[in-house]
């Protein structure tokens, strides 16, 4: 009865089952959707527009210079200082983690339950925990307000999340092969880079990705950490350009759709592994 | 990978049979501690040491400056107890945002997952819409809901009078009575991704075979569900709920960013009256004895969950 119906891969006895079935299925995913769509209808209007028309109807015309002023006001500092942080911390923890991760499965180390066990605490600290402390040392150490400081920080807590994914995965190695290669005579480093890290190539895309997008959201240490306005990361950036330009809906909606770009993209291209990486995590 | 859970490395074969290809095995003992070294080392002083010595602070009493701390043994957390109203206040709301992220996310997640799990047309569109909140930063999602919940321009009231309720319109974030639940919304609307990821690999764990036969036998959706996917999904069900409830108990950057406890500290959890006492009011000891009865919350959930990751074969 529905000519777009017939288009589909639903045999036509069950039509009127499948309308049924995709008209609740699309407004539910309108519904969830709809702050996001806000956030992009109001970024591309004038203030005024918003003001008089509320955020969900469309704009009277299109803005784009929203996203040039915001990117001017001090957004481009912000994206920079956590491109900065983010693409040290990711390959750095990575190689700290899976080298751990290594030796805790294929190296037929006697501690290592212990010290997974050790390192997983740090997956249910309460990051308040640790704060004080932190804060002492970073003094101590002249790395308050400073990107370095950060992104020690968050090597720091990347760890357990980092080993517990690549554990998962060497785990699925099989141990035929590193045995093999031993056998050969090939040192235990070599058999970490030249075997181990390749086969685990999908593992670490995923704990890439994953991580990446957590140092990029980050907030509570970033807040505590840094204090001048250009060192600010995004998140942070973001929340004081709110209180800044409290009124300035369209312009902060701007800035907000610019730091979610990335990620959207990663989130487009890559969404396979961050499937895979979550599930990776639990297993 | 979500069934195939090798086990071979748990338990390696007695030394014994292991090829030993160099002459030098001996020194092979410190080499698993060198691979360890860098990671282990970082996290130690970065996470460890740190909680620590929270612990040991709590137990002071000192303004984070002076150079004087004076032990006062387990005052601070007395202190809390029976002088601080605001700890009350943000114990109760983290008990509220508990049993609603227990509830919510988890019962949103598995929903979507049971309609994405078959698979249709489009299906993967539509997982990505139900997951993309998950990947914001709170912070985001914080200032996304803020507008949505703003009294005049807000898409939230202006719903409610476009659909003919306009009595229902509320300051959401500044009302003292109700604004701890728009920003639970908020977070939920956040946390669903993770579960409804979960609930989704283990459905697929579901034989077809068995929901075949309860569908022969007579049994309808419902009762497949309830007597046959759901049982399966106990091990899932689980591992969800720790995680969840673990979250929950991280919740920070939202509140901060919607309503930074306010409005009269109604929205405090014990994560934001730890910022407050540590940071604005230089009561260290407060502050770092709340961050500890936040960690032993939060360990009644993760141990079982610590438990069950290192579980043997």
């Amino acid at each position: 009865m529905n000519p777009t119906l017939e288009k589909t891969t639903v045999p036509p006895g069950k039509s009127l089952k499948a309308v049924l079935f995709y008209a609740a299925l699309l407004v539910t995913a309108l519904i969830w959707f709809a702050p996001v769509i806000t956030l992009v209808l109001t970024a591309l209007k004038d203030a005024g527009d918003f003001a008089v028309n509320g955020a969900f109807s469309l704009p009277k015309s299109i803005r784009w210079s929203n996203f040039s002023e915001a990117w001017e006001t001090g957004v481009q500092n912000y994206f920079w200082n956590s491109v900065i942080v983010t693409s040290i911390k990711v390959p750095v923890g990575i190689v700290l983690e899976s080298l751990a991760a290594f030796a805790l499965t294929h190296m037929h180390f006697k501690w290592a339950d212990r010290i997974f066990t050790y390192i997983l605490i740090g997956l249910i600290v309460p990051i308040q925990m640790t704060l004080v402390p932190l804060t002492l040392l970073m003094n101590a150490l002249n790395l308050i307000d400073t990107l370095t400081g950060l992104t020690i920080l968050y090597i720091g807590f990347g760890v357990p999340f980092g080993v517990l994914v690549m554990r998962g995965f060497f785990r699925t190695i099989p141990i035929a092969i590193i045995e093999a290669a031993r056998l050969d005579g090939a040192s235990w480093f070599r058999i970490f880079y030249r075997i181990a890290l390749p086969l685990a190539l999908p593992a670490v895309i995923s704990l890439s990705i994953l991580d990446g997008v957590a140092t990029w959201n980050e907030f509570i240490l970033a807040q505590i950490f840094l204090r001048s306005d250009e060192l600010r990361t995004l998140p942070l950036g973001l929340v004081q350009f709110s209180t800044q330009f409290s009124t300035q809906y369209d312009q902060l909606a701007a800035a907000v759709l610019i730091s979610v770009a990335p990620i959207v993209l990663l989130f487009l291209f890559f969404q396979r592994y961050f499937i895979t990486g979550m599930r990776g995590a639990v297993k | 990978m979500p069934t195939s859970k090798p086990r071979e490395n748990t338990k390696q074969p007695a030394r014994g049979t292991l090829p030993s290809p160099k002459a030098s095995d001996d020194h092979l003992r410190f080499l698993p501690w060198l691979f360890l070294a860098p990671a282990l080392l970082i996290y130690t002083v970065i996470v460890v040491y740190p909680m620590i010595y929270s612990s040991y602070l709590s137990l002071f009493r000192w303004d984070g400056i002076s150079p004087k701390k004076v032990f006062v043994g387990l005052q601070n957390y007395l202190t809390l107890i029976t002088q601080n109203e605001v700890f009350w206040i943000a114990l109760k709301n983290n008990a509220v945002w508990l049993v609603a992220a227990l509830l919510l996310p988890t019962s949103i997640g598995l929903g979507f997952a049971l309609l994405l799990n078959s698979k249709f047309r489009g299906s993967h569109i539509f997982r990505s819409i139900f997951y993309f909140p998950a990947v914001l930063s709170l912070a985001v999602v914080g200032l996304i809901w803020t507008w949505i919940y703003h009294p005049d321009l807000g898409l939230l009231n202006q719903a409610l009078t476009a659909s003919g309720l306009p009595g229902w319109r509320r300051n959401w974030l500044s009302d003292p009575q109700i604004a701890l639940y728009p920003v639970i919304i908020a977070a939920t609307w956040n946390a669903v991704g993770l579960p409804m990821l979960l609930f989704l690999a283990g459905l697929q764990t579901v034989p077809e075979e068995l929901l075949e036969a309860a569908k022969i036998d007579g049994a309808g959706p419902i009762r497949r569900f309830v007597h046959v996917t759901f049982p399966l999904l106990r091990e899932t069900t689980l591992i969800v709920l720790a995680i969840t409830a673990i979250n929950a108990l991280k919740a920070y950057d939202i509140v901060y960013a919607m309503t930074n406890g306010g409005p009269a500290n109604r929205t405090q959890l014990l994560s934001t009256w730890m910022y407050f006492l540590t940071y604005n009011y230089n009561t260290v000891g407060q502050g770092t004895a709340i961050a500890v009865i936040l960690f032993l919350i939060t360990l009644v959930f993760a141990v079982p969950y610590i438990r069950f990751m290192t579980r043997k074969a």
